[in-house]
Order: structure tokens, then C-alpha cells, then sequence
């Protein structure tokens, strides 16, 4: 008979261990399969949570060799192929506060979430006894991002999170904001995206690890990019963020390529760069920063380049085709669940 | 013999000028074409689309319409570039085309979906091959450890890159082996350096380098490789920063893909451009 | 000691809209307490809708049809003041949802989208694609943290304080510590939902719902109303139990047997795959009973054919179903049929409650909603869509009455709540002390193997008689069982430990209720007594628990305008 051995953190409060467990191979289980044989037959001390067992409460998501997934629907056998072997380790979500074994804090997270003001501030022209309007398209706008469970996959494997958290939100957080932003029914917009922004939308690192572990196929860094643009649009452009996007467009219709050497002036002004003068001169003695290449030369159809931004930009004005599109979920391939028809 | 539309990418012009040596250098010597794209854009870096993400689409559906006319596939040596220019693909291939072609047809250009985008990494071992490879290493890289850093664009998000696992890919390191190096799989060999927030959260950048450069020091590495030059950038250029956030002590020289193929290809690291690196290389060399 | 004005126990759909309610109100403290974080709690399953007389979709609705739709559906038990009640007061509930920010599907004219469902005469349930629980669910717990509503996240309701006949608080633990901890509160509202999981191995609910609030208030001397009324949904996938949708026959999808044959043909003929859910159940076990089913045993199915509508439309029109398919049954139902088969699904019955305007039970202070109530709206078979209904408009009721109430009351003596506390203390102690004995599980399962083979869709005084012994001894034996951790932090065995002596309790009413029940009526079908019964049994059920013994008795069904008929459809 084929084994499986499960290696999972434990945790009593105080102490981490890691225990074995091994059960018979069966073929066409999930994790959460798993978990509850372990608990049922083995170790009735080992402590987890699930509810619905199909993706939709958000209560069961764990780390499988290092990698956040719901264990209700991540078959067994695709992580065996996965990751070659017939041993896993389980372990509890990153970035949580951890209460026991694969039991994590939603209570913190309830906290941070209501930063950005999640909740509809419907547009006044609506009321309670009558209820709002909406467009079937607008409603498309908020549809995808509707679709997030809080089950805090994103949070555990966000690399900025993990770098430090007072400073940013959990990756669902934003995308919480996103869907209030994009609501057509609220008058509010301005107030989630300047939350946002001080709470660190442009310190997300763009490492795609959200949009890679959300197992409702949603983009919390898309939804990040999306603040962004919304803030810009509204008017919070005081910050180095929107400098150094800015400065890729500038450049590309100025001279069709980055001007990479005086990115820090045009992000950080000329005197913070002043700053990190050892940093360039490091830079200059490999020849990495060359002063010379200060100034390149445009590319000879940086006139073609410039038109062709500006035709795609009418012609999207005209329909916004691509933004809708864009706004649709993909599809999660470490659980294959088919997307190929919108919802 | 093969040949592709190259995108070679802003850095490779600038500060990492050694990774375009490099490329021309193994191309020539594997008998790979590279053409480069007449008139080629930045494609954006990950940030274009913060601030318009309609001129990031029309950019790159213009990068990718010139490699099209060219009739050959297009080619990157960035993480990043192919992530950019794979994710306009994809808005292209669903349904931004109608969006993008009248503006491309005013330049003569037109997007229709033929050219498919690769990295240097996926065309070595899907096109080329690993075992053709193997045959022409000149200097097997015997004995040195290499830790393959992967940079987050070329595996994430899945559904848009999809070259392989992106939980336990392995195309690196068989790459590794193939030059007759031994991989070192270190923790944080999936992790993020942190360069494109560089700007906006310069500490956490710097530890995040720090950390994946220390990390694959405890996991014994020689040195790192990396199929990105901006994560070469931060991994080498921000290594003292990055030691410092971690207080850590030693360097590990941080080398592009390209340059490790080259050395097993029997180029000097002179002739790949390793002197400008911030990390002195010579410890890597001593002996070979 | 913890003191509030109201609690509310339970944080689906009912208990939000209750704590929302009762906090909107000035000068009251207000606690909401979940057992699971509360966007984790079962209404965030339900896919299909939710319904309401809007005439968004179908100018011509009216609340009379959505009445009679609603009376006719629960077999005429529903008590038709409730129900007109209910379809009246729908309207304006599902409008103030749209104003709290639920993203409900929409039409042309921006009004809320509309779809038809199953025993309906207009197309009047309202939905948000096919995930309207989850969203209702997300956007209440939006207000709650707007509203700064005080949860006690992870906290279990063990037991009910009683003292002068009132109402007086809670025991409960708080899971993250373990600490059992006294509560007291002027009025309580129970919205803990449903007791599917007693069918444990064939069941769509989630693993939470087990009942609690019910044997809670079995336990305090507060009766259950027709417990025996369980509605088993005829498509849950035949491994796990997991919902198929209505929507797969709403959209054509075929039912065969082992011949390949379209046997509903021989039990509606006209009607056929889209008869009421009640009938397609029965039909589905009379096939795998009479050997045209695949498979044996608990693990029997009939198929879920959905080939013929073709790639284009299942990718289009069920997209949702097809990947809960591949994932948990590893079928892609564009090239095979879906192996499928009744699954418990909902609990018509529930805790007493006797005034619906208030949503009241017999105990002073006592308020129950949603699915762990029965009022009764749902008589004998609940419609599709009636739930979450239910849910959000009874939650705002009983929060408000509770808080109404509250202000009239003081607090109970603590003495009371005290003693139980230790009472409960010392039985964590010895229970988690003891290594001897049956496990949880293996009871659970017993219990569960008990209730579908003798309680499940067909029934029959000989085997419910079995059943009842067997729950009997069943009870005995989880007197000695073993929970296996001794720690207090989250102890999920404990919590399991519990939730089985929940559903032990609430499973003997339901099948002391369907012993006596001598007719067939909606989902309750006896084979010895194949027909409806209205001289005898157009009547409640009402059970309550004295000591260890049950009482039974009847109470008379409330009706206004509709004569009961016969239910063709
Ligand atoms: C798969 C599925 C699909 C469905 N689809 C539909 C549909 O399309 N339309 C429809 O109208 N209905 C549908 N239903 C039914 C409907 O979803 C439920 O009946 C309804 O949501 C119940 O809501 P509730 O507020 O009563 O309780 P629940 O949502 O069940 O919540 C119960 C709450 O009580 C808490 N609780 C329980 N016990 C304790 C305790 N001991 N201590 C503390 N807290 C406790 C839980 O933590 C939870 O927060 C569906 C149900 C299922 C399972
Ligand atoms: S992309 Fe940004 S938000 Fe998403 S995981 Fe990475 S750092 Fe976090
Ligand atoms: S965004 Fe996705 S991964 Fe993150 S909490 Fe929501 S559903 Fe989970
Ligand atoms: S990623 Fe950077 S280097 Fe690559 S093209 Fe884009 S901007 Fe230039
Ligand atoms: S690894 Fe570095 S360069 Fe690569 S994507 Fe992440 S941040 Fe960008
Ligand atoms: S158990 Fe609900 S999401 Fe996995």
C-alpha cells in the first residue's frame, strides 16, 4: 500500500513542533480529505478549520509545501505530482497571528480590513426604502472582485506584507477597496483610495504572488494597479510612486526608452537622490551609470510611438473593451478550475 | 537555424550593458539568430500601467506588431519584459485587438497573434534543448554551486507566464546541471527581491535582497543566477544595502543566465562583461 | 462578567441582520457571537437566489402569488398570516440589501436582475450570479464593521441561562482560550442555523451546522416545530454531498438511471426533471431502491446527464456547476453524465417560534430566526430562494423586538449563570480526561448511516422505530466518549464533541416527529402511509424535551385565504 506521509506544524500555544502522520494512499482526495482522516484516526489533538469543503467560506486555507491553497479543493494526488514526492508539509498561514496548529486570527485581519472603509456609501440620490440603480455593466465593474471569500491566501504569500506590515494592508484589503471604488452606487470613491494610499498601495513589491495563491481567481494586485490609476485620476499625485510610473511614460514619449539614470531625480527629486550620491558613484566606478548615456538618443519613430498611444486611447474612450476585460478572474491552475466562460 | 525577434529591453542598454554582451555572445555561439526589433519601446518595467495602463497595452501591442512583421517569434532576456509583453498578449488575444489594430494600421503595423513571446530560459530548453546544449559546453562549470533565482516575473502569475509549476519549477536549475554546475535550491529561491519597489519602500526592498542573497549563502552557493537583469540588479547593485538590512557579512556574486552559459561556453569573464559587477566575481573564477 | 442588552448568537445572514437591527438602536449594547468567523457561516453556500415581488423581471407578479407560492410549496403546514407576512415585508428587505451595497445581478433598467425558480409562478428570485449567500453574507458583515458592531469571533453557545422563566444569558466558550465564560443578557436571539449535518455523510450543509441553538433551546424547555420536515435536495454530488445546483435542471439537464433511461418520465410526466424537489428526491431513491442505480450502498447514485445542452451553453449558463464537478468529482460534465443523489439539505423545522411578528418563542427573552426557526414559512417544503429570505427579513424582526424587549428587562441573577458555568467546567474537565471509549466520529457516523437509512427520504414506522433505538443507545454511548484532547486552546474536538451531542438530541425529535407523522406530506414520505392526511395531521408538530424525556404535541396551522388542495405540479 502506498503512503503518504504528512509533516505539520503543530502549535499548542507556546511551543511549534513538527509532527508526522501517514495515511494510505487513496487516490482522488483533497488535502482537507486528509486532514480530517489525520484528526479522525490518528490525532484527534490536531486542530484546523473548514466549513463548506467547496471553496466558498474561505475557512480552510493552509500552507502545502510552503504554498497557500484551500485544502478543500486541492487535490492530493496534484500536489504528490507536484512536488514529486509522497510527503507534504502543512502548515498555517503566513502573516497571521497563529492561535493553534493550523488555526490563524481572523480577528486582527477584521481590524485592518475595516481601514479602508469597506461598506457601500451610497450616492445620495439613493435610500433605503427604494434601493439603488445599477447598470449591467456597472455591475460587471464590481462582480469579480464580489467573488473574494476572505480566506487570506493572498495575505499569507504577499511578499511585501512579509517584509513589514505596519506600513501596508493585506492584499484582499485592497481589493476590498477596489470593489467599493468601482461601485457605481457610491459617492465615496476619494476617501477609500486616499486611505489606500496611506496605507501603502505603492509599496506593493508587484511580485503577483496574490493574484497566483487567490483561489477565486482574483487579482489583488491588478485591483492594487487600479487604485493607483483611480488616485492619479482623482488628483493624489503627490507621490513618489506616481513620479516613477510617470517617468516611464515621459520617456517612452520622449525618447521611446527608459531613461534609467535619471529615474531617482525624476522619482525622488533632485535632492533625495543627492542622497544616495555613494550609491551612484558605486554605480559609476562599474561603468553602470554611465554619464554619458544621461541623455540617449529617441528611437527614430518615437512620433509613430507617441500617435499610436494617443489613437488606442480615443478609440478606448470610445469602448472600453479592455478594461472590462481585464476585470474578468482567471483561472487558478493549481486547483483547474475551468474559467472559460464569464460568470 | 533559429531565429528570433529580439527584445533586448531598456537595462540591457544601460546598466546592464554585460547582459547584452552576453546574450550576443552565447546567441552567436548556439547558432541562434537574434534580430533585434527596429525601433523597439521600454515595455513599461511593471509601472507604465499604474499610471496609464492604455499606453502600457499600446506599447507593447506595437512591441509585439514589429516583431509580427518581422515573421519571427519574439525573444527576452527580462522577466519583467516578458511578463509585460505576454500580459498585453493576452488582452490582445481577448479582445483588445479590435481595440488596438486602427492605431497600429496608421503606422503600418497590425497585431494579429502570430508571434508568440519567449524568454532566453524557456527557448533554451523548449527550443534549443538541453541536450544540444550540454554538447556544446566547452568549460563544464564542475564544482561550482549555483543558486538559481528565479525573480517573481517569469513563473507569476500562472496563468499569464504558465511556462511551468510555479510553486516548484525546475527549468534553472536543469539548466544548471546541463553546464555541469550543481544547483542549490535555497528558501528563498521563489521569493521577491523587491526591486520595482525600490522607490516607494526601500527598506523592505533591501531586506528582501538581503535575505535572498543570504539565504542562498547558508545554502552553500557560489553564486546566484538570475534569468532577470533587474533582480541581478538588486540581488549585485543593492547587495551592501541588502547586507546591511540582514546583518550579514559576506558577498555572493550575483551573475546573469546568459554569463553563466557563457563561462561554460568558454567565454572569459572578461569577454561577459563580469568586471562590471558591483559583487567582485574573481572568487567565483579563481582556479578556472 | 460579560453583560450585554441583546445577544445574538449565530452570524449567517439572520443573526447579522439581527445585531444590525438591534444596534442601530440608541443606548443598547449589543454582542453578536459566531462560532466560526462570520463570513464562514452556511449562508455564505447558498448560489441560486433569493426571493421577493419586485416585478423587476415579471410586471405581473404580485405578493398574493408569491403567498400562494409560498403555501402551496410547503404542502399547506406554512401558516399562511406568516407567510403573507413574509411575502409582504420581502420587497422593501431585498431594496434596503441593495442600499447596504449587495452586488445584486441587474437588468437593463439598473433594477435588480430576476430569475425563475423551482415551484414559482413569476420569475422573482433575485441574485447575484450564482453566489447571492456570499455576497449577502460579505455585504451584512461590511455593515457590521461600518456599524462597529461587537462580535465575539470564535465563541461556542453551549447552553441557555434560565431563571423565573425567563431568559436570563449564556454559558459559552471562547475558543481562541478555551475559558468557559458566563454571559449574561437581557434577551438572546438564536439565528445558529440549520441541523443537516446529522445526515453527516450525505449532506450539502456545512460542517457547522449542527444544530446547536436548537438543542440549546430543547435543552432550556423550548419546543421544536416540525423537526421532522427535512429537505433533501435531489443533486448533491455522490461522493461528498456537495450541491449541483437547481440550475442544472432549470437548464435541461437529464436525470437517468442505470438503463440510461429519463426516469422521471414514469413519476411526472409532464413536469419531468423540474417537478418540485421533494418528488425528484423520492423518485431518484425508488430507482437506486429498485436496483437501477449505480453503485451500492451508501455510495449509490443515479446521473446528472448535462451533455446534450452542449460545451457553448453549459460554459455559459453553468459554469460554477462545472468546476465544483471537476474539482470534487473529477467529471467534466461537458463530456459525462454527473454521478448524483439526494442530499439533506434544510431544516423546515426548528425552534418554536410563536409569534412571528416578533419572532418570540414561548421563553421570555427568547428569540429565534433563520434556519435553526421554524415560524412556519416553509410548512412541509421549503421553495428554492425562500431561505435567505427568510434570513435577512426574520433577522431584522427578531433584532428588533429583542431590543424592543430588551429595554423592558433587567438582567437575571448571576448566580445562575455561574453554577452552569462550573457545571459545564467540570464536564470539559472529565470529558476530555477520558481515553476510553467510542471516538466521535465513529457515533457521528452511526448517527448519520441511522438518519439516511431509516429517516432519510422514504420512511416507514419499522425502520423509524429502529432509528429511535438506535439514537437511544447512541446518546448512551456519547456519555462515554472520547474527545482526545485534553488542551483548551481551540479545542476543535471539544467544539465536535458538543455539535454531535447537538445533533443526538435534535436527530430523536425528528424521528419522534415523522414516527407520529401517519401521512405523507412534502418532504415527509411514508411508505406505509403514502398520502396526504388533512383530517388528521394539517397540524404542527411540536416537540419539547423534559429531563431525558420527549413530549409530543400538536398545534393547529394557521389559514387564512388558501384551502388546502391537492399539490400538482
Ligand atoms: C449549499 C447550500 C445552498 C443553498 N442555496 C440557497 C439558495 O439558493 N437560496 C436560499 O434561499 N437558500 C439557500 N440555502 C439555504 C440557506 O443558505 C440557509 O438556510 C440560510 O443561509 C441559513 O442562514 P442562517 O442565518 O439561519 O444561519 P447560518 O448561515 O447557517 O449561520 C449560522 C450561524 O450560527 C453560528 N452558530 C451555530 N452554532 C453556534 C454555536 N453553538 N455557538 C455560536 N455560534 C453558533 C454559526 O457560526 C453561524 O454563524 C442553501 C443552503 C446550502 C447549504
Ligand atoms: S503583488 Fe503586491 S500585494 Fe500582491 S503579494 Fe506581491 S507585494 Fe503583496
Ligand atoms: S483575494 Fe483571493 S486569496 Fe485573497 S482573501 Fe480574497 S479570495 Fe482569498
Ligand atoms: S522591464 Fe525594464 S528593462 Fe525590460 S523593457 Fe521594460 S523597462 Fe525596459
Ligand atoms: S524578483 Fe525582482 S525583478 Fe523580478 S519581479 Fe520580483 S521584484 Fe521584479
Ligand atoms: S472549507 Fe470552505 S473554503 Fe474550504
Amino acid at each position: 500500500m502506498r503512503k503518504i506521509t504528512f509533516k505539520i506544524q503543530r502549535f499548542d500555544g507556546q511551543e511549534s513542533w513538527i509532527q508526522e502522520y501517514t495515511l494510505d494512499h487513496q487516490p482522488g482526495k483533497t488535502i482537507l480529505w486528509a486532514l480530517i482522516q489525520i484528526k479522525e484516526t490518528l490525532d484527534p489533538s490536531l486542530n484546523f478549520t473548514a466549513s463548506c469543503r467547496h471553496a466558498i467560506c474561505g475557512a480552510c486555507a493552509v500552507r502545502v509545501n510552503g504554498q497557500a491553497t484551500l485544502a478543500c479543493e486541492t487535490p492530493l494526488d496534484k500536489m504528490l505530482k507536484r512536488w514529486e514526492s509522497d510527503t507534504l508539509i502543512l502548515e498555517p498561514l503566513q502573516n497571521f497571528k497563529l492561535i493553534r496548529d493550523l488555526v490563524v486570527d481572523w480577528e486582527p485581519k477584521a481590524e485592518r480590513l475595516a481601514e479602508l472603509k469597506p461598506w457601500l456609501m451610497p450616492k445620495d440620490e439613493f435610500n433605503k426604502e427604494s434601493g439603488c440603480r445599477q447598470s449591467p455593466e456597472d455591475f460587471k465593474k464590481i462582480n469579480k472582485n464580489s467573488d473574494c471569500i476572505l480566506c487570506g491566501c493572498c495575505a499569507s504569500e504577499c511578499n511585501k506584507l512579509s517584509g513589514n506590515n505596519s506600513d501596508f494592508l493585506e492584499p484582499f484589503v485592497f481589493t476590498k477597496a477596489q470593489r467599493f471604488v468601482a461601485d457605481s452606487r457610491d459617492k465615496n470613491p476619494v476617501e477609500r483610495l486616499s486611505a489606500a494610499i496611506n496605507h501603502g498601495a505603492w509599496k506593493c513589491q508587484h511580485c503577483q504572488e496574490c493574484v497566483t495563491k487567490c483561489p477565486k481567481g482574483l487579482s489583488p494586485a491588478e485591483d492594487i494597479s487600479n487604485l493607483r490609476q483611480e488616485a492619479i485620476a482623482k488628483g493624489l499625485v503627490e507621490h513618489s510612486g506616481v513620479r516613477h510610473a510617470k517617468a516611464f511614460l515621459d520617456d517612452i514619449q520622449k525618447t521611446g526608452r527608459l531613461n534609467e539614470g535619471m529615474m531617482a531625480v525624476k522619482t525622488d527629486g533632485l535632492v533625495k537622490s543627492i542622497g544616495n550620491i555613494p550609491f551612484a558613484l558605486r554605480l559609476m566606478s562599474k561603468g553602470k551609470l554611465n554619464p554619458a548615456h544621461m541623455f540617449p538618443k529617441p528611437i527614430k519613430e518615437v512620433a509613430e510611438v507617441r500617435a499610436i498611444i494617443l489613437a488606442v486611447k480615443e478609440s478606448e474612450k470610445a469602448r472600453n473593451i479592455a478594461n472590462a476585460k481585464r476585470s474578468e478572474a482567471h483561472t487558478n491552475p493549481d486547483i483547474q478550475r475551468p474559467k472559460e466562460a464569464a460568470k | 537555424m533559429m531565429k528570433y525577434a529580439f527584445f533586448p529591453g531598456c537595462v540591457l542598454e544601460g546598466a546592464s550593458q554585460e547582459a547584452y554582451t552576453a546574450t550576443t555572445k552565447v546567441a552567436q555561439a548556439l547558432g541562434i539568430e537574434l534580430v533585434e526589433i527596429p525601433g523597439w519601446t521600454c515595455c513599461g518595467g511593471s509601472h507604465l500601467q499604474d499610471y496609464d495602463k492604455t499606453a502600457a497595452l499600446a506599447v507593447n501591442a506595437r512591441n509585439i506588431a514589429l516583431a509580427e512583421k518581422m515573421g519571427l517569434p519574439v525573444l527576452t532576456v527580462c522577466n519583467t519584459c516578458t511578463l509585460m509583453l505576454r500580459e498585453a498578449k493576452h488582452e490582445l488575444d481577448n479582445g483588445a485587438k479590435e481595440l488596438v489594430n486602427p492605431a497600429l494600421q496608421q503606422a503600418g503595423l497590425e497585431y494579429t497573434g502570430t508571434s508568440p513571446v519567449t524568454h532566453f530560459l524557456w527557448m533554451l530548453i523548449k527550443d534549443y534543448g538541453l541536450d544540444k546544449l550540454k554538447k556544446k559546453v566547452k568549460r563544464p562549470l564542475k564544482g561550482m554551486k549555483v543558486a538559481g533565482y528565479y525573480g517573481c516575473h517569469i513563473l507569476r502569475p500562472p496563468h499569464i507566464m504558465g511556462f511551468e509549476d510555479h510553486a516548484n519549477p525546475h527549468s534553472l536549475e536543469d539548466l544548471i546541471r546541463a553546464l555541469g554546475a550543481e544547483p542549490v535550491l535555497f528558501d528563498a529561491r521563489l521569493k521577491c527581491c523587491g526591486f520595482h519597489s525600490v522607490f516607494t519602500s526601500k527598506e523592505d526592498t533591501m531586506k528582501a535582497t538581503g535575505t535572498i542573497n543570504l539565504s542562498a549563502l547558508e545554502g552553500g552557493a557560489d553564486c546566484t543566477v538570475t534569468p532577470c537583469p533587474l533582480c541581478q540588479m538588486q540581488l549585485d547593485m543593492y547587495q551592501p544595502e541588502g547586507k546591511r538590512a540582514v546583518n550579514a557579512n559576506d558577498d555572493i556574486p550575483a551573475l546573469h543566465l546568459t554569463q553563466l552559459i557563457g563561462l561554460a561556453l568558454g567565454y572569459t569573464a572578461e569577454e561577459l562583461g563580469m568586471k562590471r559587477h558591483i559583487v567582485n566575481t574573481g572568487i567565483l573564477l579563481a582556479g578556472r | 462578567m460579560l453583560k450585554f442588552d441583546i445577544l445574538v448568537i449565530g452570524s449567517g445572514g439572520s443573526g447579522m441582520q439581527a445585531a444590525l437591527v438591534a444596534s442601530s438602536q440608541q443606548g443598547l449594547n449589543v454582542a453578536l457571537m459566531s462560532k466560526v468567523f462570520p463570513t464562514r457561516s452556511a449562508t455564505c453556500c447558498a448560489q441560486g437566489g433569493t426571493n421577493a415581488v419586485l416585478k423587476n423581471a415579471d410586471p405581473t407578479d404580485t405578493i398574493e402569488k408569491h403567498t400562494f407560492d409560498t403555501v402551496k410549496g410547503s404542502d399547506f403546514l406554512g401558516d399562511q398570516d406568516a407567510i403573507e407576512f413574509f411575502c409582504e415585508h420581502m420587497p422593501e428587505t431585498i431594496r434596503e440589501l441593495d442600499y447596504y451595497g449587495v452586488p445584486f445581478s441587474r437588468l437593463e433598467s439598473g433594477t435588480i436582475a430576476q430569475r425563475p425558480f423551482g415551484g414559482q409562478s413569476a420569475p422573482r428570485t433575485c441574485y447575484s450570479s450564482d453566489k447571492v449567500g456570499s455576497v449577502i453574507l460579505h455585504t451584512l458583515y461590511e455593515q457590521c464593521l461600518k456599524n462597529g458592531v461587537n462580535v465575539l469571533v470564535e465563541w461556542l453557545l453551549l447552553d441557555l441561562v434560565v431563571e423565573n422563566d425567563r431568559v436570563t444569558g449564556v454559558v459559552a466558550m471562547d475558543m481562541k482560550t478555551g475559558e468557559i465564560q458566563p454571559i449574561m443578557a437581557k434577551t438572546v436571539v438564536l439565528a445558529t442555523g440549520g441541523a443537516g449535518r446529522m445526515y453527516w455523510l450525505r449532506t450539502t450543509n456545512p460542517f457547522a451546522s449542527t444544530g446547536d441553538g436548537m438543542a440549546a433551546a430543547l435543552r432550556a424547555g423550548v419546543a421544536l416545530k416540525d423537526p421532522e420536515f427535512v429537505q433533501f435536495h435531489p443533486t448533491g454530488l455522490a461522493g461528498t454531498g456537495i450541491l449541483m445546483s437547481e440550475a442544472c435542471r432549470g437548464e435541461g439537464g437529464y436525470l437517468l438511471n442505470n438503463q440510461g433511461e429519463r426516469f422521471m418520465k414514469r413519476y411526472a410526466p409532464e413536469k419531468l426533471e423540474l417537478a418540485t424537489r421533494d418528488l425528484v428526491s423520492q423518485a431518484i431513491e425508488i430507482e437506486i431502491k429498485e436496483g437501477r442505480g449505480f453503485g451500492e450502498g451508501m455510495q449509490a447514485y443515479v446521473q446528472l446527464d448535462l451533455r446534450h445542452l452542449g460545451r457553448e451553453k453549459i460554459l455559459e449558463r453553468l459554469p460554477q456547476i462545472r468546476d465544483l464537478a471537476i474539482t470534487f468529482e473529477g467529471i467534466d460534465p461537458i463530456d459525462q453524465p454527473i454521478p448524483i443523489r439526494p442530499s439533506c439539505h434544510y431544516s423546515m423545522g426548528g425552534i418554536d417560534v410563536t409569534d412571528y411578528r416578533t419572532c418570540g418563542t414561548d421563553l421570555k427573552g427568547l428569540y429565534a430566526t433563520g434556519e435553526c426557526a421554524c415560524l412556519s414559512i416553509h410548512g412541509a417544503n421549503r421553495l428554492g430562494g425562500n431561505s435567505t429570505a427568510d434570513v435577512v427579513l426574520f433577522g431584522k424582526v427578531a433584532g428588533k423586538a429583542a431590543a424592543e424587549a430588551a429595554k423592558t428587562l433587567d438582567f437575571g441573577s448571576e448566580q445562575k449563570v455561574n453554577e452552569l458555568v462550573r457545571q459545564w467546567e467540570n464536564s470539559f474537565s472529565s470529558t476530555v480526561a477520558r481515553t476510553d471509549g467510542p471516538s466521535v466520529a465513529s457515533i457521528r457516523d452511526r448517527l448519520s448511516e441511522t438518519m439516511w437509512y431509516n429517516v432519510g427520504v422514504f420512511r416507514k414506522e419499522s425502520e423509524m422505530k429502529k432509528a429511535t433505538q438506535i439514537i437511544d443507545e447512541l446518546i448512551a454511548e456519547y456519555k462515554k466518549c472520547v474527545v482526545g484532547d485534553p488542551s483548551k486552546i481551540y479545542n476543535t474536538a471539544f467544539v465536535q464533541y458538543t455539535e454531535l451531542g447537538n445533533l443526538l438530541l435534535v436527530a430523536k425529535a425528528v424521528v419522534m416527529g415523522a414516527l407520529n407523522r401517519k401521512e405523507s406530506r412534502g418532504s415527509h414520505k411514508r411508505e406505509d402511509y403514502m398520502n396526504r392526511d388533512d383530517e388528521n395531521f394539517l397540524k404542527h408538530t411540536i416537540i419539547s424535551k423534559q429531563g431525558s424525556q420527549y413530549k409530543l404535541s400538536y398545534r393547529p396551522v394557521v389559514v387564512t385565504k388558501y384551502q388546502p388542495v391537492e399539490r400538482k405540479y
